[in-house]
């Protein structure tokens, strides 16, 4: 029976899902054993998705690569890991490649897709900031491990079992030279810039553009402006999206009434997900997006805030 | 204080042009510049030497020959040394391998602090610094936007740390390998007009397989624990799109959408 361990990020549950889901793809019909690692055995739950729950006695902080090695390494001894999988979080790029090392194995990171081809499994990331995408084979025995892109693989809804629970001793290093000294939310900016989510107007809702700041509060994002809007006199310059304003690179960037000319679409990089509003469903900024809405942006706008607002009211 | 800062030179991807027909990059004509992480790292240890000017820089690069144009013009910023690990066995190592190469010269060498960028815009797999901790047996700490200098000249730098929506503030022991990001701001000075000529030849090192003491196993293709099987242009025509309406069943599925996403809570 195969062994696979998985890094549970205790801040960002549905990461253990994806990666769960990049498990069963690596083994497809063989059979094999979960494994979660919980680095904060006081968060190890009693229930889970996983077959067995890994603590190691005491808390290993998310920034100490030195004892998570030494820790991994002593699970590996006890139960012989034939993968380890790692999301792709800031700490996790750290812990994956020192771990790596530790094991003398190769580490693929930042693995968006796994596939079989000729019988070898192949691993797919994105190079060049994306603009090239690459098939990572391993060559070396050991543990075959990766880190593992948020939010790419989205499998079905995991059922919560009975799982085993193990604690593994190891020889802990008293200092790893690293010490927390504070931690605190980011100041907001106000650049565009800088935005995880912008939500962006065009022509199309022109003569409600003061609207967009309700999607905007309830979705924590920044507003911005085509070129139509701005030359308008409504927005200011320092939000325009586009060759002849700002080039942004959000992580979703909604773009409500835009008809996504060239110099509009020159200043999008690099964006995750694209949600383009439009009454008109061929409009050439349709044609980048995941999600298409056909119809009023200003309508889109009310609906999806009053959607957002109920789940809030329900979730407490 | 001496510092040693990892560097690398890269192809400059805004540069990069997929070919229509057979969606493939084209190679040809890339310009290399210095990897912008990495220039934010070399800059902070120069903004420490402008104000204590016993303090010492090298710069650690592995590469081709061809990069000793680009280190004579970091040298005529009043660096003081430039190593370049540079041997055709070299060729085809994966981060595994190079880290290796690297640790087989750092590993006699002595420093306070080891400076590097996090990301590289070219492979993107921030595994060096790390993979570097281990085998020197240093703490490492990625995505740092700042270093407190005056703790830095104490031995117990304070560094501060992009962490997604949170900034976080370490203590590391020294020596440490710290790995700056660009969106720290430290930007590389220009090279004083005076000094556009100067003959910086005496301040290269250049170091083989052999002067490293590395055997062909160790490094280039044989050392590697990974291999690029193939490269592909990703097919954005083939982008799964979704057109919905802009009632109810639309909206639920926009909402779902952006909670899968993890944009809503």
């Amino acid at each position: 029976m195969k062994h696979c361990m998985i890094l549970v990020d205790v801040t960002k549950p549905s990461l253990s899902s994806d990666l769960l889901e990049a498990a069963s793809r690596i083994y497809q019909d063989e059979a094999y054993v979960s494994i979660g690692v919980f680095l904060d055995p006081s968060c190890v739950p009693v229930k889970s998705p996983f077959d067995i729950l890994c603590d190691f006695g005491s808390t290993i902080e998310s920034y100490d690569a030195l004892n998570f090695v030494e820790a991994c390494g002593a699970l590996h001894q006890t139960l012989n890991l034939d993968s380890i999988l790692i999301p792709a979080t800031p700490f996790g790029r750290m812990l994956a490649p020192r771990l790596a090392m530790h094991l003398g194995v190769g580490l693929v990171a930042d693995v968006t897709d796994i596939h079989s081809i000729e019988g070898a499994l192949e691993m797919i990331r994105p190079a060049y900031s994306g603009k090239l995408m690459a098939g990572i084979v391993k060559r070396c025995d050991g543990p075959l491990m990766m880190s593992i892109r948020q939010n790419t693989f989205t499998g079905e809804a995991l059922v919560d079992k009975e799982s085993a629970r193990i604690t593994i001793p190891f020889n802990r290093h008293a200092d790893c030279g690293i010490t927390l000294i504070s931690m605190r939310e980011k100041p907001k900016t106000k650049d565009i810039r800088d935005s995880e989510i912008l939500i962006s107007g065009g022509g199309g809702i022109i003569a409600h553009f003061n609207q967009l700041d309700r999607l905007a509060h309830v979705l924590n994002a920044q507003v911005s402006a085509s070129r139509r809007v701005v030359d308008s006199g409504i927005a200011p310059r320092k939000i325009q999206v586009g060759q002849s304003g700002k080039t942004v690179s959000p992580r979703l960037y909604i773009a409500l009434g835009i008809y996504g000319s060239l110099q509009h679409i020159e200043g999008l990089k690099n964006i995750e997900h694209l949600i383009a509003v439009n009454v008109n469903k061929d409009a050439p900024i349709c044609s980048l997006a995941d999600l298409v809405v056909e119809g009023d942006a200003l309508e889109f706008i009310d609906r999806l805030t009053l959607r957002i607002q109920q789940s809030e009211i329900q979730g407490g | 204080m001496k510092f040693i800062c990892l560097i690398k030179f890269v192809p400059d991807v805004e540069d990069f042009k997929i070919d229509p027909v057979r969606h493939v990059l084209v190679r040809e004509n890339i310009n290399q510049i210095l990897n912008p992480d990495d220039a934010s790292a070399l800059a902070f240890a120069l903004s420490v030497k402008r104000k204590h000017p016993g303090t010492i820089i090298e710069v650690l690069t592995m590469g081709p020959l061809s990069v000793i144009g680009a280190l004579d013009d970091l040298l005529r910023r009043h660096l003081d040394q430039a190593t370049l690990l540079s041997d055709q066995g070299f060729a085809g190592s994966d981060t595994y391998a190079t880290s290796v190469i690297l640790a087989s010269y750092l590993k006699d060498q002595s420093f306070d602090y080891l400076l590097s960028g996090t990301h590289s815009i070219d492979g993107d797999t921030s595994h060096v610094p790390s993979q570097l901790s281990e085998r020197l047996s240093l703490p490492q700490m990625s995505n740092i936007i700042r270093i407190d200098e005056s703790s830095l000249l104490s031995g117990k730098p304070v560094v501060d740390v992009d962490h997604e929506s949170l900034l976080m503030s370490f203590q590391i022991d020294q020596p440490a390998i710290l790995s700056l990001i660009k969106d720290s701001g430290y930007k590389l000075p220009y090279v004083a007009y005076d000094d556009l000529q100067l003959d910086v030849s005496s301040r290269i090192k250049i170091l083989n397989r052999q002067d490293l003491g590395l055997s062909n196993s160790d490094i280039g293709f044989e050392g590697s624990k990974t291999m690029v099987n193939q490269t592909f242009v990703k097919k954005w025509d083939e982008k799964k799109k979704q057109v919905v309406k802009n009632d109810d069943a639309g909206i639920e599925v926009v909402y779902q959408y952006l909670k899968e996403q993890g944009f809503i809570k």
